[in-house]
């Protein structure tokens, strides 16, 4: 802890460091906290199985649907996570101490974002790992399903970060953030859908590049907005 | 430096503060008394750039921290943790362990276990550590026993030495014994 704050001070306390110290905080406060990373997980299993369930027996009916149940359930997941990354800051009235911290605000934004990644990484393994014995996967691509994922994973969570911050004050957030989510991270949960839909029917790679390209395009496009408009919003 | 030009703050429909001017100078500590609901904490929050005015402009020199009342911590931290990050957030260096020391503070224990005098005692020795150039704090002295409200006392003579310090309260004898000056503020 000493060394970890040490370097970041080290460093200016600025930029890069800040940004992985905030991650590494945050993800410390969650799991002393348990209760989210716990709700996270359950609520993914619970409703693979139960997609399963409802889709199943029959084998290739489950690996049709797969890659949609698996795209609404890390979008659902991200979402969740999105809130908790600043209900950490809301539940302990924190927040208005981290925007007083000199500089701009967009590293609050990075590491905000940067705590989702750590635990929705890990997260979409758990949940390919588990379609793939409940929706009868072949994962001989786990690697290229996985960052499939991660570069849609990135995007939802670029924008998810943005919205939770711009709500994290207002009351009903909950159910907010979804309705003003959901309209702009469209075109990365059908890209995302549709990559890993090509992956499961053994599409070349090549020709799944294309999708992957577009998510890389809005993962970018996402994450500047989402800095540069994050500081704005956030002030009072 | 700080300065107030015809500051005014609505919420919704209602005007909360009207028409604030005021200035703070290097060395300067003011006092806002008022009853609750005046606008003493709205008025802080301005100060510190926490929340924009609706009307008029706010001019600050340097660095502000806001103390709000009671102060916010995260409870699954514990003091130590929380001094070393706000002092790498912050791109400060300082005697984290004196500071608890001198306000009597547990390093080890969860601040969730923390009472809320000693968390009060944190939120000085925090400002202490960080050392910006101008402390505005809410109810500074709430929750603090007699060897606590000395400290603070102390920290208070600190503070005016670094930059400038104001303070909303409720204690008249505490404002008139270490202010500058005092700002009363009446209902909106």
């Amino acid at each position: 802890m000493r060394a970890e704050g040490q370097k970041a001070v080290g460093r200016g306390g600025l930029g890069v460091g800040r940004v992985w110290l905030l991650a590494l905080r945050d993800l410390r406060l969650e799991v002393r906290d348990r209760a989210g990373v716990l709700s996270a997980l359950s609520f993914l299993a619970v409703m693979l199985f139960i997609m399963a369930l409802a889709l199943g027996p029959e084998e290739g009916a489950l690996r049709r649907a797969a890659p949609g149940v698996l795209w609404v359930a890390l979008a659902f997941l991200a979402t969740l996570l999105s809130t908790r990354a600043f209900a950490l800051e809301v539940e302990d009235a924190t927040l208005d101490d981290l925007l007083l911290t000199p500089g701009g605000k967009e590293w609050v934004y990075f590491g905000k974002l940067l705590f989702q990644m750590l635990l929705l990484f890990p997260l979409s393994a758990f949940a390919l790992l588990l379609s793939a014995l409940l929706f009868h996967l072949p994962l001989g691509k786990a690697l290229p399903l996985f960052l499939t994922l991660a570069l849609g994973g990135l995007g939802y969570a670029g924008v998810a970060t943005f919205y939770a911050g711009l709500l994290a004050r207002l009351r009903g957030r909950e159910v907010l953030l979804p309705l003003l989510l959901f309209s702009l991270v469209v075109p990365v949960v059908l890209a995302g859908v549709r990559a890993t839909a090509g992956l499961l029917e053994g599409v070349p790679l090549a020709e799944v590049a294309s999708w992957w390209q577009l998510l890389l395009v809005f993962d970018v496009v996402y994450l500047t907005a989402g800095a540069l408009l994050f500081p704005v919003v956030m002030e009072g | 430096m700080l300065r107030l030009e015809a500051v005014s703050k609505r919420f919704g429909r209602d005007w909360v503060l009207r028409d604030v001017s005021l200035s703070l100078g290097r060395g300067e500590v003011l006092a806002l008394l008022g009853p609750n609901g005046s606008g003493k904490t709205t008025l802080l929050r301005l100060m510190a750039g926490l929340l924009k005015p609706t009307r008029g402009r706010v001019v600050r020199e340097g660095r502000a921290l806001f103390l709000a009342n009671p102060p916010p911590f995260h409870r699954h931290l514990t003091a130590k943790e929380h001094l070393l990050y706000d002092l790498a957030f912050h791109g400060g260096r300082g005697d984290w362990r004196g500071a608890l020391a001198r306000y009597g503070l547990p390093e080890d224990l969860p601040l969730a276990a923390f009472s809320s005098g000693m968390k009060k005692r944190l939120a000085l020795a925090r400002l202490e550590l960080l050392s910006p150039d101008l402390w505005l704090l809410d109810e500074p002295e709430t929750a603090l026993d007699q060897e606590g409200r000395e400290l603070l006392l102390r920290a208070l003579d600190g503070a005016r030495a670094r930059g400038g310090v104001v303070f909303a309260t409720h204690d008249r004898a505490l404002a008139e014994a270490v202010a500058d000056r005092v700002l009363w503020l009446g209902a909106a």
